[in-house]
């Protein structure tokens, strides 16, 4: 067994690195290895028809566009495990086109952003929540203070729910401006 | 649209586009933009025979599976639709009854079809005259027919009159309010309809109920905040009736002032601060210009579940703050699908990092702005709440206020009980079995009271106004001209009291036109007019009376107020064909259009561009992708099946410069920007025009910035913006850009 392997094995293991070692373990053909270092156990009956026993399928519509298809999310201890197509749906019967085929790996996406970052000196730099909000609106007010609410523009979105939709519009006019835009523009 | 029966949405739905003898398609592309719809006009034509017709700028993957294409010049469909009624009319193929009992103005119409004899309009768009003609036969003769369109009609400086255009070629037909037919318009987005429903628009509130003092007091009042402080909120009461600035030329708004730039009327200021949620504003028209304006911000904030690509863009040092915003499966709420059936998206699973749903970033701005209370008030007025549960309670404050589209009846719990039953819907019709009878799937608006069904085909007189019947909308006032505006008669939907038009309902005609009479308790609870009444007096007794609380009228193909008041073709701004533009000119500049001064003349007759640029340029999108393609891009999968940048090109024409398959050529457009993108042969395009796709971003200019992508989010394809070339031109009414119908020079690289 390579260094590799060792090091993953020694580690604490959770499901996502159990998934890899099994990767890595079937990458050196190592069977012996592994079916000998009692990590696996005999799957239950019901592990054997389902691999995410107690998991719960929930309804929801993809965002891509908006024809609305269905989409069966299933998820398992709070982990977004499994996406199947809804074959009931009246609109999308089953189909789903690659875009809605990954939805679940939008969520999952690597390289989403992760904390509330700012740009200083032309450098990103990590922030927390509350400071990020803090100085937010502390320009916001101070721009509004100078040179009237007029000099802020929110462009809000069509990928939005149809209740953030308006609660955006609704916070732009308590902001005090009409400047204010989606896509349905373009 | 609005402007031609009422309302601007989608009149049917996908699955009844299966009940077409005919399906035309305009300016759009399906077969690659929505999939899974276009599966029901495969159905269409394989279980209904229907003959699909796709006139496109491009041989679209679309038009691969059309029975006839056209490949029109872009920006002439209103040429091509005014050869069709020529022939329309010429063989008598109209619908004479529906438009003399519900369409006002189409005699000026007659006029000017009359002149686009077959052989004008192949010189103008570039389809023949034996294809235009094949085209009518087939689409007049096998009714009903349906009308399909998307950005590639609405994209344009005429995009307004384009969109006026096909409804009237409908109507023509006799086409509207049918099963089968239709002006069926494919949103973009998920909740393009949703979030226009909804006015996140900067001419008007929710619902568009536009930004007169009037609608200000109703929306207050709703809210639950005084009107005075909301007026105080704003710089003047003249400024919180003025419209604001759009998405395609706020960059004005920062840039007004310097050489060149368009004025702007701003309240005396220019823009300073800049906040998005959700927009990719990498993928609107100039590009660089959206560059130069974000590096003169003060303040510039994103929140986005990936990195927006404005902060690439710019050269800002400071004050570019990037949000974490959850996904749409990290929170709930509903989401209205092209046809205006609502869906509850329910909460797959809890955000991922430090991610925050968009509404909890609002709120926590709001605090710390000092109208949070004011913002979360509407929510707990309906059940006199002392703490809100969203987003069930922010659904159910949208069913209490908004009665234009009739959104009474799309209350949290019943939206939720559909999704929860999807499965008791048929797919064509959409009518719900089982538990589910008596109601359309997603309950398409109007949904006027808590009981009603849905109208999943809008201005359908064969269906009584409680199962979704109604006629056109009385929007344009009692008379014109000295013609009745109110529907003929025996035009009202089945089941009415009133057999022919009516006028819109009020507090003040609803007992003289439903005759009846209301009690006192019910004189002193109804609102002014089925738009205001939160009673739902009116809505309760229109139902009961077969009445549609909007009225019942004509249809208008004149609008009076427009510059055009009948569509009239209008070459685009940058211009193929000079000789045309002498004829058929652009518009005069407009002042003050969304507080920009926007050319229109000035920049057509600026010189001929046709001679430094010739060649069109035509954008779209990918089956991949959509938007500005950040989310897809973010996909490791979506990105390998377009990994880079590229513009389709016909051989023939690259052959001229010298550019090979795969080769790097560079695109200038006449507002002196580049793009250097890669060379794709492609014979979908043909060798007067290239196309892009727009969902690239990352690089501008020949230049790569992908260096600049906090560690960790950078995309698994970049390249540059199609947007980056796109031509200067706006929409003269609703100031869309005119991506669709630009010039271009190309050049290797």
């Amino acid at each position: 067994m390579s260094n590799s392997t060792h090091n993953a094995l020694s580690t604490k293991i959770g499901r996502r690195s159990f998934m890899k070692m099994a990767a890595i373990a079937g990458a050196f053909g190592a069977t012996s290895a592994f079916a000998s270092s009692n990590v696996t156990r005999a799957a239950t009956e019901e592990e054997v028809k389902n691999p995410f026993p107690g998991s719960k399928k929930v309804r929801t519509i993809c965002t891509a566009c908006s024809v609305g298809c269905g989409i069966t999310a299933e998820v398992q201890n709070g982990v977004w495990v499994r996406q199947e197509v809804a074959q009931d749906h009246p609109v999308s019967k089953g189909g789903h086109c690659c875009k809605g085929a990954d939805m679940i790996d939008m969520v999952r996406s690597e390289v989403r952003l992760k904390y509330p970052m700012v740009k200083e000196g032309g450098k990103w730099k990590r922030i927390s929540w509350d400071t990020a909000l803090e100085r937010i609106s502390k320009k916001l007010s101070d721009i509004r203070e100078k040179d009237g609410p007029d000099a802020t523009i929110f462009l809000g979105s069509a990928k939005m729910s149809t209740e953030q939709a308006y609660y955006f519009r609704k916070f732009a006019a308590m902001y005090g401006t009409n400047n204010i835009d989606h896509q349905a523009r373009i | 649209m609005a402007n031609t029966w009422g309302y601007g949405a989608m009149t049917n739905s996908l699955g009844d586009i299966q009940n077409a003898k005919a399906i035309i398609i305009f300016g759009a592309n399906p077969a690659v933009n929505h999939p899974v719809g276009f599966s029901h006009f495969l159905k269409a034509k394989e279980r209904n025979n229907a003959q699909l017709i796709v006139v496109d700028p491009r041989y679209t993957k679309t038009a691969a599976k059309a029975d006839i294409f056209a490949q029109i010049r872009p920006g002439t469909d209103i040429p091509f639709m005014y050869g069709m009624l020529h022939i329309i009319f010429k063989n008598g193929w109209e619908d004479k009854k529906f438009i003399n009992d519900r369409v006002y103005g189409i005699e000026d119409v007659r006029k000017e079809a009359k002149k686009w004899t077959p052989q004008k309009v192949a010189d103008v768009t570039g389809v023949s005259v034996e294809k235009l003609m094949q085209i009518t036969r087939v689409y007049a003769k096998s009714t009903p027919g349906t009308l399909i369109w998307a950005m590639g009609l609405t994209q344009h400086t005429i995009g307004s009159s384009n969109t006026r255009m096909a409804p009237i070629l409908q109507l023509c037909l006799g086409n509207m309010g049918v099963e089968g037919g239709g002006c069926n318009i494919l949103r973009g987005h998920d909740n393009v309809q949703g979030a226009t429903d909804m006015c996140c628009l900067s001419h008007t509130l929710p619902g568009y109920y536009g930004l007169s003092e009037g609608s200000w007091k109703y929306f207050a009042k709703s809210w639950g905040v005084d009107f005075k402080w909301l007026q105080g909120r704003f710089k003047s009461p003249k400024m919180m009736s003025t419209k604001g600035f759009t998405l395609a030329k706020w960059y004005s708004g920062v840039l007004a002032g310097r050489p060149g730039e368009d004025k702007i009327h701003n309240a005396g200021t220019n823009l300073k601060a800049l906040f998005v949620m959700g927009n990719g504003i990498t993928s609107i028209a100039q590009q660089a210009k959206v560059k130069e304006a974000l590096d003169n911000l003060e303040l510039i904030v994103l929140a986005d579940p990936f990195v927006n690509e404005a902060a690439i863009l710019t050269d800002k040092k400071d004050d570019v703050f990037i949000l974490p915003a959850a996904t749409q499966f990290e929170t709930s709420g509903s989401v209205t699908a092209t046809n205006r059936s609502a869906q509850w998206r329910y909460q797959v699973v809890e955000p991922l990092y430090e991610s925050k749903p968009d509404q909890e970033i609002m709120f926590e701005l709001a605090k710390k702005l000092g109208f949070y209370d004011e913002l979360t008030k509407g929510m707990l007025i309906r059940e006199n709440k002392k703490s809100f549960k969203w987003p069930e309670d922010a659904t159910d404050e949208i069913a209490r206020i908004i009665k234009t589209i009739g959104l009474t009846g799309w209350t949290s719990k019943r939206i939720k009980k559909h999704t929860d039953n999807w499965h008791m819907f048929d797919e064509v019709s959409l009518r719900g079995f089982g538990p589910m009878k008596g109601e359309y799937y997603g309950l398409p608006w109007p949904c006027w009271t808590e009981t009603h069904s849905g109208s999943p085909i809008l201005y359908n007189i064969h269906r009584p106004v409680k199962e979704g019947g109604m006629g056109f909308r009385n929007r344009f006032g009692l008379v014109h001209d000295g013609v009745d505006l109110l529907a003929g008669k025996n035009s009202a939907p089945v089941g009415s009291k009133v057999k022919g038009g009516y006028p819109e309902i009020t507090a003040k005609n609803i007992e003289k036109v439903l005759g009846i009479k209301l009690t006192a308790d019910e004189k002193r609870r109804i609102g002014k007019n089925w738009k205001v009444d939160t009673s739902g007096i009116i809505a309760q007794k229109c139902m009961e009376a077969g009445i549609a609380p909007y009225g019942n009228a004509k249809a208008r193909a004149k609008v009076w107020t427009f510059p055009d008041q009948i569509p009239m073709h209008r070459e685009p701004l940058h211009s193929p064909r000079p000789d045309l533009v002498k004829k058929y000119p652009t518009y005069k500049d407009k002042p003050n259009h969304y507080r920009v001064d926007t050319k229109f003349m000035s920049k057509q007759s600026e010189k001929d561009w046709s001679k430094e640029f010739p060649i069109n340029l035509v954008t779209g999108r990918l089956v991949n992708m959509n938007g500005a393609g950040m989310e897809n891009r973010a996909s490791k999968y979506l990105a390998a099946l377009s990994p880079e940048m590229f513009c389709d090109i016909h051989p023939g024409l690259a052959a001229n410069y010298g550019i090979r398959n795969g080769d790097m050529m560079w695109i200038y457009s006449p507002e002196g920007t580049k793009i250097k993108v890669k060379a794709r042969y492609s014979y979908s395009v043909s060798e007067d025009r290239v196309f892009l796709p727009f969902h690239f971003a990352g690089h501008f200019q020949g230049e790569d910035l992908s260096g600049r992508y906090p560690e960790g989010t950078k995309p698994y394809a970049v390249g540059e913006s199609a947007n980056t070339v796109t031509n200067y031109g706006y929409d003269i009414i609703t100031q869309i850009p005119e991506t669709k119908g630009g010039l271009c020079r190309i050049e290797k690289a």
